[in-house]
């Protein structure tokens, strides 16, 4: 399609645009949408034709703009199980979401398979894998920030919706965690590439990327919450006395990180933060600290007291830092019948890419863990009636899950690693408070019933110091 | 009756002048009518093992024999079982439950005669029953007539007949199996002043089968039953029959050559026959026992499944799928013609040898709560008591043993929920007498109470005036009834016994689910869905069954049509510890 054409698609597109999940800006009023870039995949008058296409979004705020991308279908005749898909009309062709279409999931993917380059874009096969039959995909419901299609159970493609400049980190540590042959991810099959025309002239950009698809999963997150529940129910059993003890997962996902940790520092190296360097971490905690605590009371309340465990890290006589994930949590694994795997490797998306990719300490991913055991442990609870608080036993019965399986994650990460995470107990305690600290912040804004939860992971960070790890 | 194959002559073996060891021939008795040949029947086949010893007893001597169990056989064509699985009913000292044979071509005096044998297979056949039983080939009791011309004359037709030793250093590296009751495989006989071998107990040489003789004499042994008309083998401890050093002596090529030998002489002169293997082992070493799977498989026709049964109970404690997930992921495609066995309970303890150590420990932390609970390494109890006797459970166990890829193989009394008494040595607790009605031994004898072989459990719960299948027979809401409709409708599918297995996995990591499919000559498919929910409290599930849009579902034991299959997920929810059976059709086919 011609500019003018796709321009004659904007209004329709700005009605469509907030309804759609991976839409980061619902709470923001649109002002306008233009293309910024667009890229034909396929002859216009082919049935059906696609289309890349990244647009900007500016907002009525006069905040940033956010940049999006789109793979349009058009065809002459909308067939009735795309009519959910539907963007608009142009001229005398249906505009609509392409993934949603079969026939375009399956060019897609044959155009990978077959290392193909259409204008900017290239389909990119990883070498040596073996390549996935090709077929129709079929959209994946219910996901959040990116769209996907699945390909019979064999493989899954991830459009990133977001347009962002340079290599996309969840392409670019698959990939090289492909390269270690990593058994703790699934293994990446290919990918699309493409430019984002911006100010100082086009930059790489990744598209979409294709993996094997991990089939008869379930994520850590919900399984958590089965053992906890399993034991809420119990009452008078502890957590290492019910059926649904979840120690054995834990300790086992443990291994899992420390492998990934392993192959990334194998594969993308390692460092050696001097002062200056522990000290450019502890200033951004401590900047996290600082807008936190303008938002939050009670954070502003205990500021002195949290800054004091976040100069733990100035303490340590270098740390060792490396790629990591940046963003794990329960949610980002997957039990397979083989084991665990770590999915979602882009980092924490509301950050810009330099600090994603930028070298962390793995105790970052452990801390993140560790306070994803807090929150499955007190999930349930936090959920029980609104306002009332849930009664002292079973309070601490999530407070001895959580104890359980962040030690098991820990026994399990060291046994691999070498080294225990505890071993290093002032850092990996300002990790954890910075990562409760920024809950406290999000959850303050967005999800209040769910606030008690990073609360008292704080007020025990803060408070036992001296102390022991909780675990 | 029909005509004995050629068969096997009786057999005379001269030890010394005037010295003769005779075993007979099956040409000595009448042979059972046979049921016309079915390809494939075990693999549809719901199997039931019934100890003789402690089902029915028909002369007052508190022992269950062939009379008794012949007897019962009508409740058991009811309840709808195809196969009868016999234990070793042949004349043994009884020092390890009849698995110490003395010879293989008797009877247990107790249990009855030969022809007693035969008239019960007979009658089984009228009822299109079939029986399979055990026949130990690794070893013989110490009593038996080989091994006492063995060690008693070194250089006599039966000296090599068991593996001897003048130390006992050979072959170090095999395990030593029963660990609560042997310290070493090698045990010394003064007699012959050797050492001899044995996997099992020290009352169990094992054969020799370098020894070509006895090869033969085995297979002779085979053909003798074969030819009175028996079904086929459950062949016990098969992976140790060679020693080899150096080796762990389990699984060796030379025990798997001897299989393809018994195999060829039941395709060849016992058409229809079957060889079951027991061999605990990890799934991917006993698929070996199926044999080539070029030929469609020509060792055994079926092998016992066993790591399956202890992930189940712990799939259930975990509320987790996964591992059953993982044990049926790692177990490989097996030949054609092959069928896995697979059981929840059986004569022997719950065994945790296919389990790691970790898992092993909660096993006995979750099922085993007496030390009185545990038997080698396993779990000597009942499956009611192991799940508290939760009607839910049981019903979710059974529904599970019915549709995973397999032939079901039901334990006797588990069909009405019978209770175990750990207070029995060894694996007696779980090897009581059957509960028939709340009368005096439970109906089982109507001797004096204190000549009863093993005592009938009494305890309030599980006592035979609680539970018997008079009883649970007068009431259709019964835990009897229960498994009886589960069976017809197994039967009615050809898909359970027959067809692909493929887990759907689904976004809850509580409910297992799966399709079992299967398409007939015809071109007829046949598609089962059956959904397990591992959890006790009620959960949804969302499945992928887009592959079959546009058709319906059919829930199985009430036949009520649900939704058709749309283009999003399929949404279930299930009570806990509930389960679905569904039939997919074409939605033209309703």
């Amino acid at each position: 399609m011609t500019a003018p054409v796709l321009d004659a698609l904007l209004p329709d597109l700005t009605a469509w645009l907030p309804a759609q999940r991976w839409f980061a800006a619902k709470d923001r009023t649109i002002a306008a949408v233009r293309f910024v870039g667009h890229q034909e995949v396929t002859p216009a008058d082919a049935i059906p034709a696609v289309e890349h296409a990244v647009i900007a979004v500016s907002f009525t705020d006069g905040g940033s703009e956010e940049t999006f991308q789109l793979l349009l279908g058009t065809r002459p005749r909308i067939p009735g199980d795309l009519e959910h898909a539907v963007i608009g009309q142009v001229g005398d062709r249906t505009v609509y979401d392409g993934l949603a279409d079969g026939e375009i999931s399956r060019l897609l993917l044959s155009m990978i398979v077959s290392d193909t380059a259409v204008g900017s874009l290239r389909f990119v096969p990883e070498p040596g894998i073996e390549a996935p039959v090709v077929g129709p995909g079929r959209p994946l419901l219910g996901e959040q920030s990116n769209s996907s299609v699945i390909y019979g159970e064999r493989a899954i493609m991830k459009l990133f919706r977001r347009a962002t400049p340079g290599l996309n980190p969840d392409l670019e540590l698959h990939r090289a965690l492909g390269r270690e042959r990593s058994q703790e991810v699934a293994p990446l099959l290919g990918a699309i590439e493409g430019v984002l025309p911006g100010d100082d002239g086009a930059l790489p950009m990744t598209v979409a990327m294709l993996q094997s698809y991990a089939a008869n999963s379930a994520d850590g997150w919900s399984m958590a919450l089965t053992s906890v529940r399993d034991l809420l129910a119990e009452g008078d059993l502890r957590p290492d006395e019910v059926g649904g003890d979840f120690a054995g997962e834990a300790s086992r996902l443990g291994k899992t990180v420390a492998s990934v940790h392993i192959e990334l520092a194998r594969g993308l190296g390692t460092d050696r933060l001097g002062p200056d360097g522990v000290a450019a971490v502890a200033d951004w905690m401590r900047d996290r600290l600082d807008r936190a605590a303008e938002a939050v009371e009670v954070v502003a309340a205990q500021r002195t007291e949290i800054a004091r465990v976040l100069d733990g890290v100035r303490e340590v006589e270098g740390l060792f830092v490396q790629r990591v994930h940046g963003d794990l949590h329960l949610g980002q694994t997957l039990r397979t019948p083989r084991g665990w795997l770590a999915i979602d490797f882009e980092g924490e998306p509301s950050r810009p890419l330099h600090d994603r990719i930028r070298p962390d300490s793995p105790l970052r991913d452990v801390a993140a863990m560790l306070r994803s055991f807090d929150y499955a442990a007190f999930h349930q609870l936090a959920e029980w009636e609104t306002g009332a608080e849930a009664p002292a036993y079973l309070q601490r019965r999530a407070q001895e899950w959580a104890d359980r399986n962040r030690s098991a994650f820990c026994d399990g990460y060291a046994e691999i690693a070498g080294s225990d995470p505890r071993d290093q107990l002032a850092v990996l305690r300002a990790y954890e408070l910075d990562k409760a600290v920024y809950e406290v912040l999000y959850e303050t804004r967005n999800r209040p019933n769910w606030l008690a939860i990073p609360l008292r992971s704080m007020a025990r960070l803060v408070g036992d110091t001296a102390g022991s790890e909780g675990s | 009756m029909n005509d004995p194959t050629p068969g096997t002559p009786t057999s005379t073996t001269v030890v010394e002048p005037g010295h003769e060891v005779v075993q007979p021939s099956a040409d000595d008795f009448r042979s059972a009518r046979q049921l016309p040949v079915e390809e494939g029947w075990y693999k549809r086949a719901v199997f039931y093992e019934v100890l003789v010893r402690a089902f029915a007893d028909s002369d007052r001597d508190g022992f269950g024999d062939l009379r008794g169990l012949t007897d019962k056989l009508d409740y058991l064509a009811w309840l709808g079982v195809d196969c009868l699985w016999l234990p070793p009913f042949y004349d043994s000292p009884l020092r390890d439950g009849g698995y110490d044979i003395r010879d293989y071509r008797k009877v247990l005096p107790e249990f009855g005669t030969v022809e007693d044998f035969v008239e019960f297979l007979d009658q089984a056949h009228a009822r299109g029953i079939r029986v399979i039983t055990d026949l130990v080939m690794n070893h013989t009791s110490d009593q038996h007539v080989w091994f006492q011309e063995s060690r008693r004359d070194p250089e006599g037709p039966f000296g090599d007949f068991y593996v001897w030793s003048d130390d006992g250093s050979e072959y170090s590296d095999a395990r030593i199996i029963f660990v609560d009751t042997e310290t070493s495989n090698w045990t010394w006989d003064s007699v012959r002043g050797q050492f001899f071998w044995h996997r099992f107990f020290s009352h169990q040489p094992d054969l020799n089968f370098d020894n070509p003789a006895v090869c033969e004499a085995m297979i002779d042994a085979l053909r003798f039953w074969l030819d009175l008309g028996i079904d086929g083998f459950r062949l016990d401890a098969v992976p140790y029959l060679f020693e080899r050093e150096g080796t762990n002596g389990e699984n060796l090529p030379e025990t798997h050559q001897f299989l393809k030998r018994c195999r060829k002489v039941v395709d060849d002169e016992y058409p229809g026959r079957i060889l079951l293997a027991e061999a605990n082992q990890w799934p991917a070493d006993v698929v070996e026992y199926y044999g080539d799977p070029e030929t469609g498989g020509d060792e055994c026709h079926m092998a016992f499944h066993f790591p399956l049964m202890p992930r189940i109970f712990m799939a259930v404690r975990r509320e987790s799928r996964f591992p059953i997930s993982e044990i049926l992921a790692q177990t490989p495609e097996i030949p054609r013609n092959a069928q896995w066995g697979i059981f929840l309970r059986n004569h022997d303890e719950l065994t945790l040898e296919m389990v790691t150590d970790d898992e092993r420990d909660y096993m006995y932390a979750e099922y085993a709560k007496d030390p009185r609970m545990k038997a080698n390494i396993g779990i000597r109890r009942r499956l009611a008591p192991l799940l508290d006797n939760d009607r839910n459970q049981l019903e979710l166990f059974t529904a599970l043993l019915l549709s995973l890829p397999g032939s079901p193989v039901i334990y006797y009394g588990d069909e009405i929920g019978m209770g175990d008494n750990i207070w029995l040595g060894d694996r007696d607790g779980v090897r009581s007498p059957m509960q028939w009605t709340p009368d005096r031994n439970a109906g089982f004898s109507s001797c004096d109470p204190g000549r009863l072989n093993l005592p009938i459990v009494m305890d309030p719960v599980y006592g035979y005036q609680a539970v018997n299948v008079e009883a649970q027979s007068n009431s259709s809401a019964s835990l009897l009834h229960w498994n009886r409709r589960m069976m017809e409708i197994r039967r009615q599918h050809p898909a359970f016994g027959l067809g692909d297995f493929h887990e759907l996995g689904g976004s809850n990591s509580s409910v297992l689910s799966y399709i079992r499919q299967t398409v007939d000559a015809e071109g007829h498919r046949d598609v089962v869905l059956c959904v397990n929910n591992m959890s006790r409290f009620p959960q949804p599930v969302e499945l992928d069954l887009i592959a079959w849009k546009d058709w319906t579902l059919t829930e199985l034991t009430g036949g009520v049509p649900f939704p058709a299959i749309g283009e999003l997920s399929y949404l279930l929810t299930l009570p806990g510890h509930g389960f679905y059976w569904f039939s997919i059709q074409p939605a033209q086919e309703r």
